[in-house]
């Protein structure tokens, strides 16, 4: 066989079998990788949105999933809104939650982001960032508190705190969020969500 | 050439040619991924399991790969099991998966795995090359464990994610960031360069 022909046979050989090889692979992990995802967003829905037993997909896009939370008895516990937008670093994904009536964000969890650690990363931690995202005002645009507030009762009901150190990757967070509601505003008015009637619980 | 014995052919990675200390490859994950010590040896852990069976499949099959395409052919070779090492914790270590991010699929480019492949696995037979790619491999988890454990002890007050130092401690937030991992680098490589002195003069 000449050199040229071995060449070929050899590569060739080679890639067909890594590549059957890693068909195998891909089948044996794919629903496992995909269960993961799934449980990491069913984990984060629950840290936001209180009593979310079934969570059904009411509107999706690239950069943005809105979830309808409903009870164990099939009543409406609120709304998951999941959403993707640029960090100070990378992309950032986080959910937070809302009320049945979309007018109170329930809280907020970071799911994907690769902000500076030790300063930006702190978007994912409880005491400096997150638990000021409880009973947050949806019903217009957040504003950013700075230099930050030490509690969350310092904070106007519309305002949310920023991270000392790390101003952009508070700002970014707020962005998204701000983005997301003005969206879920907008496909509520446009009709092609619904919200559900006030019913005063 | 003249065959070391096996013990010696394992202990060489480990300190005389530590791909980290010694030959300086595989410089990227040391510096990215040892923040903290768990993510520092899940990268070892993968790189390991990359390079023996890399190692193991070419030095199977090196009187089969012409010359010309030996480096394509070795690429070929390592990117697949740097994919099944990259599903495999996504799957069952998701967490670290994710702390990991997209240094796992750039253990190809590790040059420790690609170097081994042309400077021993194409040479020896399969049995030399699995005890070259363990001495290897050790070398290089060491290294990342010497790295993060004085890293996240310093730089979070914490082993392991336990807490080790005291309430008085305030951290170091420079370890964590790339600036620790030069200097921690830096550190690690001038001792290892002053023992290495010693020894010889002794």
């Amino acid at each position: 066989m000449s050199l040229s022909m071995r060449m070929i046979v050899v590569l060739s050989a080679i890639g067909l079998i890594s590549g059957g090889f890693l068909t195998g692979v891909a089948k044996l992990t794919r629903e496992k990788i995909a269960l993961n995802i799934q449980a990491e967003i069913e984990e984060a829905i629950n840290e936001v949105v209180d009593n979310a037993e079934i969570n059904t997909i009411i509107f999706e896009e690239e950069d943005l999933t809105i979830y309808k939370e409903s009870d164990d008895t099939g009543q409406l516990a609120g709304y998951a809104v999941q959403a993707t937008g640029v960090g100070f670093q990378d992309k950032i994904t986080l959910i937070f939650g809302l009320d049945k009536t979309v007018t109170r964000i329930t809280g907020m969890s970071i799911i994907n982001q690769k902000e500076t650690p030790g300063l930006g990363a702190k978007i994912t931690d409880w005491d400096t960032f997150l638990q000021f995202w409880e009973d947050r005002d949806a019903t217009g645009p957040l504003t950013l508190r700075k230099p930050a507030a030490g509690k969350p009762e310092e904070l106007l009901p519309s305002e949310i705190n920023t991270i000392t150190a790390a101003t952009i990757s508070s700002r970014k967070v707020l962005e998204i969020v701000n983005l997301s509601l003005e969206r879920m505003r907008n496909l509520i008015n446009e009709g092609t969500i619904l919200r559900e009637p006030k019913d005063g619980n | 050439m003249a065959t070391k014995s096996i013990k010696t052919e394992y202990l060489k990675g480990l300190w005389k040619e530590n791909p980290v200390f010694r030959q300086l490859l595989g410089l990227c994950p040391t510096l990215a991924v040892t923040g903290t010590v768990i993510t520092g040896i899940a990268m070892g852990l993968a790189t390991t399991f990359v390079l023996i069976f890399s190692s193991l499949v070419v030095a199977s099959i090196k009187k089969l790969i012409p010359a010309q395409v030996r480096i394509a052919t070795y690429i070929v070779i390592i990117a697949s099991f740097v994919t099944i090492a990259d599903q495999f914790l996504k799957a069952f270590f998701y967490p670290i998966s994710e702390a990991l991010g997209p240094y796992v699929p750039l253990i190809v480019v590790n040059c420790i795995i690609l170097g081994r492949q042309e400077a021993f696995s194409s040479r020896n037979s399969v049995g030399r090359s699995l005890i070259d790619a363990l001495g290897m491999s050790t070398g290089f988890i060491l290294a990342l464990l010497a790295l993060s454990t004085f890293r996240e002890i310093l730089g979070a007050g914490t082993f392991l994610g336990y807490q080790v130092m005291g309430s008085w401690f305030k951290p170091w937030l420079i370890m964590i960031l790339p600036a620790g991992a030069f200097i921690t680098l830096g550190i690690l490589l001038g001792t290892a360069l002053v023992i290495e002195r010693k020894t010889k003069r002794s």
